[in-house]
């Protein structure tokens, strides 16, 4: 158990701590973790657990953090892998503040930036296509791809209306 | 003190219950609670806490909570508006988590995940193609690119690893000028 609490919160402090880029930048980060490194969830489970709190309001990785916390060690797990998510991001904006007014605008750190950037997009992009894998069984889910393509990007709207969408026409439709 | 605490807890716990869509949406419900609201900062003071918060890792709600929390009421503050930005959220997640968990054998539930995955593909491919609008300014960004997906699918090297080696090769590609104009 003390081992499972150690891992939540190492895990989580990684994802976080390396997730330049602001929310999604985190997605990928936190597959590796829970999915490939320590198989709290499979890739199925994985993109499950993300379709449930994209319908919530939050920050992604508090809510994978509960998500994942819960299920390998109750509230617990919960409060562990909050932590890790937290407490070095909170530190570091606390002590470093004073530091970063001066050099948040140096070119040493936009470089850095700029450099990393195409790395996320290509982790992300890695992200969507091994939840791909397993999310086409048959043609109808190709065709709720294509609807919430067209809802996300010509009609604009919110992520979770999709979502929501995406669930009442599956309850109605694929049962 | 013990007010500060308490509106400190209610302002991240509004801004944070009301973001749907995660971070970026946050930033205005922030606004609207740290400089029109309760006039902790104005709006220099907030769009320079942006900037610092941009140049780290992490959660922005997390970042601003500690930033905004600190500044008005030191570590207490700071934790105060973390717990108000967090808690509810955790617990509507994990009584969500363990609905989804105890029902998940259901038919009902199984139709609507089923619906639901290409959604979340889509919603993640959209995540990629937006951030990779402002990702390539030079080719150099393509190379590395390019390199990033060699070395993602020839070896087991962590993606950490490959981000970090990232921020390197920016600074110095990019990130180290010459002082020429120092004369």
């Amino acid at each position: 158990m003390l081992t499972q609490l150690w891992d939540l919160l190492i895990a989580f402090a990684r994802a976080s701590n390396l997730g330049f880029g602001g929310g999604p930048a985190v997605i990928p980060l936190i597959k590796v973790e829970v999915v490939e490194r320590y198989h709290w969830l499979t890739n199925a489970e994985f993109t499950d657990a993300l379709a449930v709190v994209n319908a919530l309001p939050g920050p992604i990785l508090t809510k994978l953090g509960g998500y994942v916390g819960y299920k390998e060690a109750g509230w617990l797990g919960v409060f562990v892998a909050n932590i890790g998510v937290i407490l070095p991001t909170a530190l570091a904006v606390i002590l470093l503040a004073g530091f970063l007014m001066k050099y948040s605008n140096s070119p040493a750190l936009k470089g850095m930036l700029k450099g990393v950037r195409p790395v996320v997009v290509v982790l992300i992009a890695q992200t969507a296509l091994q939840m791909g894998v397993g999310s086409f069984p048959n043609l109808t889910t190709w065709g709720i791809a294509l609807a919430a393509a067209v809802a996300l990007v010509w009609l604009k709207w919110h992520p979770a209306l999709i979502i929501l969408g995406s669930m009442a026409f599956g309850l109605l439709v694929l049962r | 003190m013990l007010r500060k605490l308490w509106n400190l807890f209610i302002a991240f716990t509004r801004a944070s219950n009301l973001g749907f869509g995660g971070g970026p949406a946050l930033i205005p419900l922030i606004r609207v609670e740290a400089v029109d609201r309760y006039q902790w900062l104005d709006n220099q003071e907030f769009a320079d806490s942006i900037a610092i918060c941009n140049a780290l890792p992490g959660p922005i709600a997390t970042k601003l909570a500690a930033f905004i929390g600190y500044k008005i009421a030191g570590w207490m503050g700071a934790a105060v508006a973390i717990i108000g930005a967090v808690s509810p959220t955790l617990i509507i997640v994990v009584l969500l988590g363990s609905l989804t968990m105890k029902y998940s054998n259901s038919l009902e539930f199984k139709a609507m995940i089923e619906a639901v995955r290409p959604v979340v593909v889509v919603l993640v491919a959209e995540a990629a193609y937006d951030m990779g609008k402002d990702a390539f300014p030079t080719g150099s960004s393509w190379a590395i690119a390019v390199i990033t997906i060699a070395v993602l699918f020839l070896t087991n090297i962590h993606p950490a690893i490959i981000i970090l080696a990232a921020m390197l090769i920016g600074w110095v590609l990019y990130g180290r000028i010459k002082n020429e104009s120092s004369q």
